[in-house]
């Protein structure tokens, strides 16, 4: 916003900003900084209020022809240029009135107000295309033009890991070491940082809930470039005991007290001193994070070789990229030898590491830039659609009024007098139209970003304020310039043959502009129609995957018990066995089970797994999922037993050492033979387990990427404190959905108080989650498609039964010579066909070139997916013909007699 | 009287009021402005910078050397704004005319008569 204002200060004449330029910046950004501090809403009225005074005092200050500026120093001269400037309240008297552009405006009012069911038409439609760009362009502009709210964001860029040829991801987060190599020895770097986000307990009196938190570096604000709001940065000395908190936490959770800080309070299990409070616009990696406990690795507690640490730095000054990714490649190349207590496997690694650096808002923006990028393309089609309506519209306008400018011209008036006069109509339905936008996108706004994807990051920093204002002032210039040149050109040179043949009209020269029109219409709303149908059938071949569940009537949720019995595996897996059969015990509850990572919720868990005959080599293995279950997971989620069979209550309470693997997993390590009895490992650990069944494959992640192979462990290993499954996902069968809610919310109560209740949701919102991004972006592209088809088939209905009306005599004639109605019908519905069969060539053409922006999005269709293409030009046609029957049909029932009487 | 005294707008006013104590900057004349008005004149950026202007082309208002004693202060040099005789003369006029006003207005509503 603050760039804005700034920019608006350009609207004052050059002697002006140089005298009080600086001055007024200055008081601009501080007082802009102030409002923004107080709230977002604070910030978004001063800048409408500022960009509306500048707007104003800049113009008024540049038009004032009479006024002499004398900004001079001292005193004698300010006193001699006195007397000129001294107009100052009486000001623009007289001059302004008779100024040629305003007189044209007041003839445009008068004669629109004459036509009050045009300028409704022309306005609201418009006004419709006005907000859905501006609407759009407030997101825009908040999400993707400005995305980093850090100074000389461009210089900060995220650092991950890739291997190429090893059995890691393609790509990969970093591990502590990295870290301490990259910040000591990178000297392209002026900051580096790692950070990550998870959920954990945060416990302020009685309240106690999950909430997102970070640790990250303690370089993390320096190499971002923030400081906190009030308080302190961590430091070393500290040594990860001391907390910063968001702004919103410190509003939510601790009543915006100032005095919190220095306290201390139970973060995640231990007992931690909040220092500081970051300002509003701070939130990293994501809006959402309220807390950060800022730590580093230090040579007691690096974990060596723990990759999937994601990790931001600032480039040096004059450093770029390219050099970066070089000066990092080798620095990773001796880690191993600064750290010799590394594995084989790991020096291995190391040698096909390859440093990957991208620019940190391609980071952060990541899917979300793609989605937004076409619907403002969608709504600024719709846009120029309906600027072609109205177009046509004025057209149509000009020559009814043929005579009439005929006769003005007959009488004197300058073809730049006709032009301006046209223009001037354009110009106020413009504004019009820009003002019912603008109060549309302001209205409509914040109800569409509800519908949003929540992963788009900065959504709540959306404001339809200043800058949607300039945007819309832009787009009414571009509506008055495009909607006001045809017609003008028209009437600008009216025929003066108008006066001699009474007005009678010439139907067959000049539609060039107006088919090309309708024509450009056709093949815009196409492309528009073919891109809807595109992403509708991804999302249905989406809702279809088989992704080895089920989602109906399944309740899921989480809690996080805790106290001083629960210590180990079995007892945690008592615990859990003891609430499972609490649940299970409600009377609408079919099935409970609990899973360590709740599909397409949580992400899942990898490392490396190795077979019986792999067993002794350190660089053999395979890469695969893993995770933890108990109860009547599969039955519950539907996932079936292909195999042995799924875990008994026994396996969770004795250390057997049995696993389940799911078919992918089965196939990977003991590819063509029998699982069940096979015994695998972790690589590096030398506890063998044994499988007892083999299950379905299922699409852990999301619906979009395949299955991947999935190993089950039982809630309990073979020794107590191998692992203990603290906080598993709870999977409810129930006829009751989200409603059971209340019911299991007691009984937590009444198990664990402590316990907080959290990730609550059903399969089938997770699932709709996961799809969102693409049900959005279908929606609203949808919505644009099916509005440019409604705009299309009004203008080209408009635009026959107008010619319709201007053949009525040619029409009669020829029916007097004996031409029969339905013969009359062709004609008028083939000049129809003709021009929309040209359009939805020209848009086909158009659609294979631009449908591959979506193909991100697309799911198992092809961007050139042939039935799409042939579905949506026959309705494109038909919509046509249809709009072409309606004028031909009345063309036919033309009396010849009353024709030809008619004038 | 000056003739440019009359029909001073409440913000104009303010603006030569501020400097009336001596001169101030940018920044100092807006908060000035706000405290002396008790919040209920709050001029917005364009629209004080223009009045200034116009103030400084009449005649009214000059600029002039920073104080001496100026504190140091982060930033850009600050420019600093006074009256000229003109300029006194005018506000001095324009409070005149304002106390009149006001002594008519309490005369009419009969505030006298009520405090009592």
């Amino acid at each position: 916003m603050k760039p804005l204002l700034i920019r608006l200060v350009r609207l004052f004449p050059e002697d002006f900003r140089q005298q009080f330029g600086e001055d007024l910046i200055d008081q601009l950004s501080i007082d802009y900084d102030r409002a923004r501090q107080r709230s977002v809403r604070h910030g978004a009225a001063f800048a409408v209020t500022n960009a509306f005074d500048l707007i104003r005092s800049g113009l008024l200050e540049r038009l004032r022809p009479s006024y002499r500026r004398t900004f001079t120093h001292g005193p004698a001269q300010g006193a001699s240029g006195h007397m000129r400037g001294m107009k100052m309240g009486g000001g623009m008297s007289g001059g302004w009135m008779t100024n040629g552009w305003i007189r044209d405006l007041v003839h445009a009012a008068r004669s629109l107000r004459r036509a009050p069911g045009f300028v409704a038409i022309a306005t609201l439609t418009l006004g419709l295309a006005v907000g859905a760009n501006a609407g759009i362009f407030s997101i825009v502009d908040a999400v993707l033009l400005d995305p980093l709210p850090y100074p000389e964001a461009d210089e900060l860029v995220y650092i991950a890991a890739s291997a190429p040829g090893s059995d890691f991801p393609e790509e990969f987060g970093i591990a502590d070491e990295f870290y301490v190599q990259y910040s000591e020895e990178a000297d392209l770097l002026s900051g580096v940082a790692t950070y990550n986000d998870f959920t954990a307990t945060l416990r302020v009196d009685e309240r106690v809930e999950r909430v997102p938190m970070s640790t990250p570096t303690i370089s993390l604000f320096a190499t971002l470039g923030v400081s906190p709001m009030m308080g302190r940065l961590p430091v070393a000395e500290d040594e990860g005991q001391a907390a910063l908190i968001s702004h919103g936490a410190w509003a939510t959770w601790f009543g915006s007290d100032p005095n919190v800080i220095g306290r201390s309070y139970d973060i995640i299990g231990e007992s931690r001193t909040i220092v500081g409070i970051m300002p509003p616009d701070f939130g990293f990696p994501n809006p959402n994070v309220l807390l950060w406990i800022p730590n580093d690795p230090t040579a007691g507690n690096i974990n060596l070789g723990r990759f999937g640490i994601r990790m931001v730095g600032r480039l040096a000054p004059g450093a770029d990229i390219a050099g970066l990714v070089g000066q990092l490649g080798p620095l990773a190349q001796r880690l191993p030898e600064r750290y010799p207590e590394t594995s084989a496997a790991y020096a291995s690694l190391i040698r096909q590491h390859r440093p990957v650096v991208r620019p940190l808002t391609e980071e952060l923006l990541g899917d979300a830039s793609r989605p937004l990028w076409i619907l403002l393309g969608s709504v600024a089609i719709v846009l120029l659609i309906a600027c072609a309506n109205i177009t046509n519209l004025f057209t149509v306008r000009v020559e009814g009024r043929q005579r009439d400018l005929a006769v003005r011209r007959a009488l004197g008036a300058g073809r730049g007098a006709l032009i301006r006069g046209q223009m001037s109509e354009a110009a106020l339905v413009a504004v019009a139209a820009g003002a019912l936008g603008m109060l549309m996108a302001w209205a409509g706004t914040p109800a569409f970003l509800r519908a949003a994807p929540d992963n788009v990051p900065r959504l709540e920093l959306v404001e339809v304020g200043g800058g949607t204002l300039l945007f819309t002032a832009g787009l009414a210039l571009f509506i008055a310039l495009a909607c006001g040149l045809l017609p003008s050109l028209r009437a600008s040179s009216p025929g003066l043959s108008q006066l001699r043949d009474a007005g009678r009209g010439s139907t067959r020269k000049r539609h060039w502009g107006r088919d090309g029109l309708i024509v450009a219409q056709t093949a815009l709303a196409l492309v528009l129609l073919i891109g809807s149908g595109l992403l509708l059938r991804s999302f249905w071949e989406l809702r279809n995957v088989d992704a080895g569940y089920e989602t109906a009537d399944i309740f899921t949720f989480q809690i996080a018990p805790d106290g001083d019995d629960l210590n180990d595996g079995p007892s945690y897996a008592r615990f859990h066995t003891d609430f499972m059969a609490r649940v299970a015990a409600l009377p609408s509850v079919e099935s409970v089970g609990v899973v360590g990572e709740l599909p397409l919720d949580e992400g899942v868990r990898s490392t490396t797994f190795q077979n019986e005959s792999m067993a002794g080599d350190d660089e053999s293995g395979s890469l695969l999922n893993f995770t933890w279950t108990g109860g009547d997971y599969f039955g519950t989620m539907d996932i079936e037993v292909l195999q042995g069979r799924a875990f008994t209550a026994a396996d969770h309470q004795s250390t057997f050492g049995n696993a389940i693997v799911s078919e992918a997993a089965a196939n990977l390590l003991w590819p063509g033979q029998d699982p069940i009895g096979r015994q695998f490992r972790r690589r590096n650990e030398d506890i063998w387990d044994t499988v007892v069944g083999v299950v379905e494959d299922i699409r852990q992640q999301n619906f979009r990427e395949a299955a991947e192979p999935l190993i089950y462990y039982p809630l309990v290993g073979q020794t107590p404190d191998r692992w203990a499954v603290g906080s598993p996902g709870y999977v409810v069968k129930t006829t009751l959905g989200g409603d059971i809610a209340p019911e299991v919310r007691a009984l937590v109560r009444e198990v664990a108080p402590n316990a907080p209740m959290y990730a609550v949701h059903t399969m089938e919102s997770l699932a709709s989650d996961s799809m969102v991004q693409l049900s959005f972006t279908m929606l609203t592209i949808a919505l644009a498609a099916v509005l440019a088809l409604l705009l299309g088939a009004i203008g080209l209905y408009g635009i026959l039964a107008y010619v319709v009306t201007r053949r009525t005599q040619e029409i009669g004639v020829r029916m007097a010579l004996g031409a029969r109605a339905r013969e009359v019908q062709q004609m008028v519905v083939a000049q129809g066909a003709r021009v929309v069969l040209v359009g939805v060539a020209i848009g086909l053409i158009l659609a294979a070139i631009t449908t591959r922006v979506l193909t991100a999005l697309l799911f198992e269709v092809n961007p050139l997916d042939l039935v799409t293409f042939v579905a949506t030009a026959t309705v494109m046609i038909g919509v046509g013909l249809l709009a072409s029957y309606i004028p031909a049909r009345r063309a036919s029932t033309v009396d010849p007699v009353q024709s030809l009487r008619s004038d | 009287m000056s003739p440019r005294s009359s029909g001073m707008s409440t913000l104009e006013y303010h603006v030569l009021l501020s400097m009336a104590a001596g001169p101030l900057y940018g920044y100092a004349i807006k908060d000035a402005i706000e405290h002396e008005s008790d919040g209920s004149v709050s001029p917005r950026a364009g629209s004080l910078y223009r009045v200034l202007g116009r103030m400084m082309a009449s005649g009214l208002v000059t600029e002039e050397d920073p104080p001496a004693d100026e504190a140091p202060h982060p930033g850009l040099t600050r420019k600093y704004y006074g009256l000229t005789p003109m300029g006194r003369e005018a506000l001095a006029d324009q409070s005149q005319r304002l106390k009149q006003a006001a002594l008519l207005a309490e005369k009419r509503l009969g505030l006298a008569k009520s405090n009592r």
